[in-house]
């Protein structure tokens, strides 16, 4: 293990990441196992920390949340957030961007959600994973291998997966039923909501193949520095490719738990999950250079940034505060390290 | 100029010929930044695509190729450029502004707010301003922080979407000031034919933009920072002054589309702005801007707007559906940027 060299290895900072990464350390062998610094290294404790006050907070202002009616109500909120997240996170881990993926969303939501009318469930499941596949490999291809800017390419394919998402069912339907319900969205155990089983079933699959796999030290290594990894005879395009792939599967993991938490199919339900996954990656302290991003951070900013809403209904305060607030600690997160940094460096500039 | 055969964008089987064109002088165009020429063909290209489109329409159906359509297909470009005009100056200087539609909410709605209290130059100042303070905040976040323009203008549009929802609560305000609907969906009577205000408006402010984009010393360093920041910076630029500058005009440009569209419509709502997110960046794209910075014109982008459009017309002439639209549109991104997108050699 440890002659595996961290995922992101010492990178030159930049002045454009915002991290809250010290100027990288001399490599201490011994620490890169620990997960205290991986941790650090990937920018995830600004939004961990920020996750356990806002948790604190909420419990103390709604001890209710406790409850086992409004802990499944939470999860099923947030956990098709934290998935599409997740999926945006590969994607910048890659150094991409994916503006599509509110339209891989909503395309894989009617796919599940039509299918289930006339298929078995197993078989609508596949076909709604293979449509998420197949939006990501045809972003990936025309990035990787065709060397288009990513930004762009995801801009025309939103256009295009919207179109055929509204194609397959141009209005809220569908046929999820009860029992779907029921083996997403409800109540394993108790005070044990299945969707955050489902959410941490995929999370350590996930964590597994980017930490412990070939092809995830590949992502993190392509998105942290393209010419060593190219030079190292890695297949830069090939490792592109699927992460964009791997992104469109966990984007139509939160479509169908979308689908079936609301327990119906709708073409637009995926737009709002564009700009909040890419503001849950942001506060997760990923950079969009590539290279670095926590999958626990990320799933931890989605669940603040998709409960702040719920924290504020439950204060008493109008909940269209809830934009505003989000948005302060977006840039507070992220820019604090950033001033912390520029202060400091200033600081020890006068001394030396 | 003319031995560059224009690619025809429409179509997505592009012969060679028009790629080995653009790519050549792409690579001639971009040393030589000062150089006008060298960008001026660019511009032209989507306006020829918008031509081959109408061709195509008048083909289909004769009774298409009418001053009228023209008009119709050209108010309804002209909105959407207006809207993409300040997005074109952030993607000029390797930016981007996702915050443009909640800036056209806020604008539209603050200023028929304000129209009471201010009179109507009052809140149709109050309300440029108030871009223009929206983006010299994105601005000195992006410049003097350091964070990503795409984060940036996301957490300043959910921002706006809180204050507009506070301040206003979904109502909606239609009581649109005499003045604006004079400059914007009165008719005017332009060497016989009747056109909307809105028209010669967008044109005149696409000449002043353009203008100053391309002689003027701010203009010129906008594209020089959006090519090479750092180049601009050991030049001697004052590369953060010049950045959130272009964030200031970008966000009073948006707000600006926002007084026009209330104008043009007669009514403002909270999600107002909701479709400029991704068409203004749309318009930009097709327009021949680069998504990396340092290239495009506003020439191109109402070229662009107008290719969308068209397309947008002869969609609902053929009634073929706005889904079909949608898919066009990707479809047209694709080619454009298969044409000219390429990341610079890496």
């Amino acid at each position: 293990m440890t002659a595996i060299s961290p995922p992101s290895t010492p990178r030159t900072p930049s002045a454009t990441s915002a991290s809250s990464a010290p100027p990288p350390p001399p490599r201490r062998r011994g620490w890169n196992s620990t997960g205290i610094t991986r941790l650090r290294r990937e920018g995830a404790i600004a939004p961990i920390a920020a996750f356990v006050v806002f948790f604190v907070v909420y419990v103390i202002i709604n001890p209710e949340l406790l409850t086992r009616f409004q802990l499944q109500t939470a999860s099923n909120l947030v956990v098709p957030l934290a998935l599409v997240a997740l999926g945006q996170l590969v994607v910048v881990l890659v150094g991409g961007i994916d503006i599509s993926i509110g339209a891989i969303m909503s395309l894989c939501n009617v796919v599940f959600a039509t299918q289930l009318l006339t298929l078995p469930v197993p078989v609508a499941i596949l076909l709604a994973v293979l449509v998420g596949l197949g939006c990501g490999l045809f972003n990936g291809f025309l990035v990787a291998y065709a060397g288009l800017p990513a930004i762009a390419v995801t801009l025309a394919s939103a256009f295009i997966f919207g179109s055929l998402a509204r194609e397959v069912l141009d209005r809220p339907g569908g046929g999820v039923t009860k029992e779907i319900y029921l083996a997403t969205s409800g109540e394993l155990l108790p005070f044990v909501p299945v969707a955050l089983v489902w959410l941490a079933v995929i999370a350590v699959g996930l964590w597994l193949l980017l930490q412990r796999t070939a092809l995830g030290r590949h992502i993190y290594g392509v998105g942290s520095n393209m010419e060593s990894v190219r030079a190292a005879g890695i297949n830069a395009r090939l490792t592109k490719l699927l992460a964009f792939g791997l992104a469109g599967v966990l984007t139509s993991f939160g479509a169908m738990m979308l689908a079936s938490s609301t327990v119906t199919g709708d073409p637009r339900s995926g737009d709002p999950y564009l700009l909040s996954s890419i503001a849950a990656v942001a506060l997760a302290g990923a950079a969009f250079t590539g290279g670095r991003g926590s999958i626990i951070g990320t799933i931890l900013a989605a669940c603040t940034l998709g409960l702040i809403g719920n924290l504020l209904f439950f204060a008493g305060v109008n909940s269209y505060w809830q934009y505003v607030i989000s948005a302060l600690i977006i840039v507070a997160v992220v820019g604090l390290p950033v001033v912390w940094r520029k202060v400091a460096f200033r600081v020890k500039g006068i001394r030396s | 100029m003319t031995t560059v055969a224009p690619p025809s964008s429409p179509s997505p089987s592009a012969s060679p010929s028009p790629d080995a064109g653009t790519s050549t002088t792409g690579a001639v165009g971009r040393p030589s930044v000062g150089s006008i020429l060298g960008r001026v063909p660019r511009a032209v290209w989507p306006l020829v695509a918008f031509l081959v489109l109408f061709a195509i329409g008048g083909l289909i159906r004769p009774n298409l190729v009418t001053v009228e359509s023209l008009i119709g297909t050209a108010t309804f470009a002209i909105i959407l450029a207006i809207a993409s005009f300040g997005q074109t100056i952030a993607v000029i200087q390797a930016g981007i502004d996702l915050s443009v539609p909640n800036t056209i909410g806020l604008s539209a709605l603050a200023f028929l707010a304000l129209v009471g209290p201010l009179g109507p130059l009052g809140a149709f100042v109050a309300a440029l301003a108030a871009g223009a303070v929206i983006g010299f905040f994105n601005g000195a976040v992006i410049a003097k922080l350091g964070l990503t323009p795409i984060v940036t203008t996301i957490a300043m549009n959910g921002l706006l979407f809180g204050v507009i929802l506070l301040a206003f609560n979904f109502s909606e305000l239609t009581v649109t000031p005499d003045f604006v609907i004079a400059i914007t969906s009165a008719k005017l009577s332009v060497l016989g034919i009747s056109v909307p205000a809105v028209l010669p408006l967008g044109l005149a402010l696409m000449v002043v933009l353009q203008l100053v984009l391309s002689f003027t010393g701010w203009g010129r360093s906008l594209f020089v920072v959006g090519a090479a920041a750092e180049t601009a910076r050991l030049a001697g630029l004052p590369v953060d002054r010049i950045r959130i500058t272009g964030y200031m005009l970008s966000g009073a440009l948006a707000a600006f589309a926002g007084i026009v569209i209330v104008g043009y419509y007669q009514q403002a709502s909270a999600t107002m702005g909701a479709s400029y997110l991704l068409s203004s960046v749309a318009a930009v794209v097709v327009g021949g801007a680069s998504i990396f910075g340092g290239r495009g014109s506003v020439v191109g982008t109402v070229g662009g707007a107008l290719v969308l459009a068209q397309v947008a017309t002869l969609v609902t002439v053929l009634n073929l559906g706005s889904n079909i639209q949608q898919l066009i549109y990707g479809a047209i991104i694709l080619v454009v940027i298969s044409l000219y997108g390429r990341r610079r050699a890496a």
